[in-house]
């Protein structure tokens, strides 16, 4: 089966890259989710692998063969896009069975393909039917039932859900996540949804400006991002930065936050440094419990209830703190309360260019 | 929101309706009256007696004014095809092709339409003796082609860069060529623009009077404006037969426009507006 690996991959537009080094081995049967903000080539990087879009510079490989000079339909591909681009003026069957009647595959063959996958993906009683009287989210089946019916080697994905309505959009969520587990065909998908990132991702590659800024698992770019993009990125809503300063004694904010050293990271001999917590991360204390170092007092700006959660706008020192706690039983705005930075919930970035600090063992 | 017109768009419109339909409408009360009806002072509004023995003497006395429109129709229908073929895929080219010089190679099609045809003519004309093209279909078809394969390029263009490019991406990945795509996935779309444009350039073709009177030299082979235009004998202007021969001139198009009057609204204004 297959492995796509990317060799240096690069894409210029008239003199500027879109896409810069991408480097990167796709092992078989994984789902890689390509992530990132509109215009970080996440969508360039995609199209270059699918053969619509030529690359600059750099290698493709997908199952041992270089594909960057092949046709698109002789990469082993198949692609699902956003608006679903189905042929309007084709059957959901003539849609899904067009690349096989191309390949000149026998017509019993193809008959039986076409049905086995609509059956697959419950689309058997729309067969003869044309895209316009379906649904959004019956569209987007077809598109990937036509994907399916190929048995490509890879399965290009460029935000098939951003057109569905929540609602539907979770439901094909789980429904990808089942096919992709049935038919463990090895999987690219583009995203600038992070739940759909987070869920249905074997690895994350997050990308900022043409480059990657990291590799990882959900897991990994959640717990341990590589940079404060990353960071700011990943998580809802996103994570608390503080600017700090050394100080004589551990570190001060440009407001008047005084934190006490950072031993728990390699700060080498940086003199300012950013600090990272996730509103999840802050704690809210009982009033009575006793402080320690990284305790605080705090001001409620702002409460808001989301539902099952709600969201704190902090006043700590100068500093502003968003924090989410439990919606049963949250402060009111105005009221004092205490709160502690955990420092294993912590992260640290260099100021200069975004880079986490180590953390010390 | 809503706007309701008020009574001076009413006015304007109503205004800009007489002004363009009263020449059509005077014609075609001419082309019901007799000769002394025609002449009469003062002036009859409406035709007395009315009568359709213009229309009776057309028929069955001047078979060569039939003969020109049957003229009008190959050259019109010629045109048609030939201009919707070519600039279909010259237009498909400078929409999707990613071509390096695609703004300016679309400015050099625009600029040929801004010469004066008649300052073609004399070149023309010569470059046509020397061909042989003089008084074939042929040589008319291809003249006027010639003439109107800039609007059909650049109409058709605008129409295809409206329809969404994953379409034929989807296509490219199921396998489908170049052409392919053009004539299987992007022409079946395309149709209301070609509708809209094929009926433009008809009635250009059908309307155009300097080539076709410099190229058809052949009684025989005069289109429908020419022939009429020459209609008048020596010593007399025969209003009633000119002003029925062009009402059955104007008819083809009117039905074509009736019929397919949804498709070119639809096509002229296409890419406009979502």
């Amino acid at each position: 089966m297959a492995q796509v690996s990317l060799r240096n991959l690069g894409k210029s537009f008239g003199g500027t890259m879109a896409v810069e080094a991408f480097d990167l081995d796709i092992a078989d049967g994984e789902f890689l989710v390509l992530l990132g903000p509109s215009g970080c080539g996440k969508s360039t990087t995609l199209r270059m692998v699918a053969g619509l879009e030529s690359n600059s510079t750099g290698e493709i490989w997908i199952k041992d063969k270089r594909m960057d000079h092949e046709e698109p339909k002789n990469r082993g591909v198949a692609m699902v896009f956003q608006n679903y681009a189905l042929y309007p003026h084709k059957t959901v069957f003539d849609n899904m069975a067009m690349a096989l009647k191309l390949q000149k595959v026998p017509k019993d063959e193809i008959e039986k393909k076409v049905r086995d996958v609509a059956e697959m993906i419950g689309l058997s009683d729309f067969l003869e039917r044309k895209p316009a009287t379906l649904s959004g989210g019956q569209r987007q089946r077809v598109a990937i039932g036509r994907a399916i019916v190929r048995t490509p080697d890879v399965f290009l994905f460029d935000e098939p859900l951003s057109n569905l309505d929540a609602k539907l959009r979770v439901k094909m969520r789980m429904d990808l996540q089942q096919l992709h587990a049935r038919l463990g065909v090895t999987s690219i998908y583009v995203t600038h949804d992070q739940v759909e990132a987070m869920t249905l991702a074997d690895r994350i590659v997050i990308m900022e400006g043409g480059v990657i800024a990291q590799v990882g698992t959900p897991r990994e770019v959640y717990d341990e991002p590589a940079n404060a993009f990353v960071a700011g990125f990943i998580g809802s809503p996103a994570m608390n930065f503080i600017k700090l300063n050394r100080a004589e004694k551990g570190w001060r904010s440009e407001g008047a936050l005084e934190l006490p050293e950072l031993n728990h990271f390699d700060l080498g001999s940086a003199s300012t440094v950013t600090l990272g917590v996730r509103p999840e991360h802050i704690e809210v204390l009982p009033p009575e419990t006793p402080a320690d170092a990284w305790t605080y007092d705090a001001e409620v700006m702002l409460a808001e209830l989301l539902g099952a959660d709600a969201l704190l706008n902090l006043s700590v020192k100068g500093e502003e703190l968003l924090v989410r706690v439990n919606g049963t039983e949250y402060p009111d705005g105005g009221e004092k309360i205490k709160i502690r930075l955990a420092p294993e919930r912590q992260h640290a970035f260099d100021i200069s260019n975004g880079t986490a600090f180590p953390r010390r063992a | 929101m809503e706007r309701r017109a008020g009574k001076g768009t009413y006015i304007t419109v109503v205004i800009s309706v007489v002004i363009s339909f009263f020449p059509i409408v005077w014609l075609i009360l001419t082309s019901l009256k007799n000769t002394a009806g025609i002449y009469s002072w003062p002036p009859q509004y409406w035709p007395d007696p009315f009568t359709l023995e213009n229309y009776i003497y057309i028929f069955t006395e001047t078979p060569e004014l039939l003969r020109y429109v049957v003229n009008s129709f190959i050259v019109g229908v010629g045109c048609t095809a030939l201009t919707l073929t070519a600039g279909g895929m010259a237009g498909y080219a400078l929409a999707r092709l990613r071509l390096r010089f695609s703004t300016g190679l679309m400015l050099m099609i625009l600029s040929v339409s801004m010469f004066p045809p008649i300052a073609l003519l004399p070149s023309l004309f010569q470059s046509f003796v020397n061909l042989g093209f003089l008084n074939s279909y042929l040589g008319l078809i291809v003249a006027h082609t010639g003439l109107f394969l800039p609007y059909a390029v650049f109409m058709l263009a605008s129409y295809f860069a409206t329809l969404p490019v994953e379409i034929e991406e989807a296509a490219q990945i199921d396998g489908m060529g170049f052409l392919q795509i053009f004539t299987s996935i992007v022409a079946p779309l395309s149709w209301p623009g070609f509708v809209a444009t094929g009926l433009i350039i008809f009635i250009f073709s059908w309307n155009e009077f300097p080539l076709a009177l410099v190229l058809m030299t052949q009684d025989a082979m005069r289109t429908a404006p020419v022939g009429i235009s020459l209609y008048p004998g020596e010593f007399a202007f025969p209003w009633e037969t000119i002003s029925t021969a062009t009402v059955i001139a104007i008819i083809p198009i009117l039905v074509i426009t009736a019929i397919f009057q949804k498709q070119i609204l639809g096509g002229l204004t296409a890419g406009t507006g979502k």
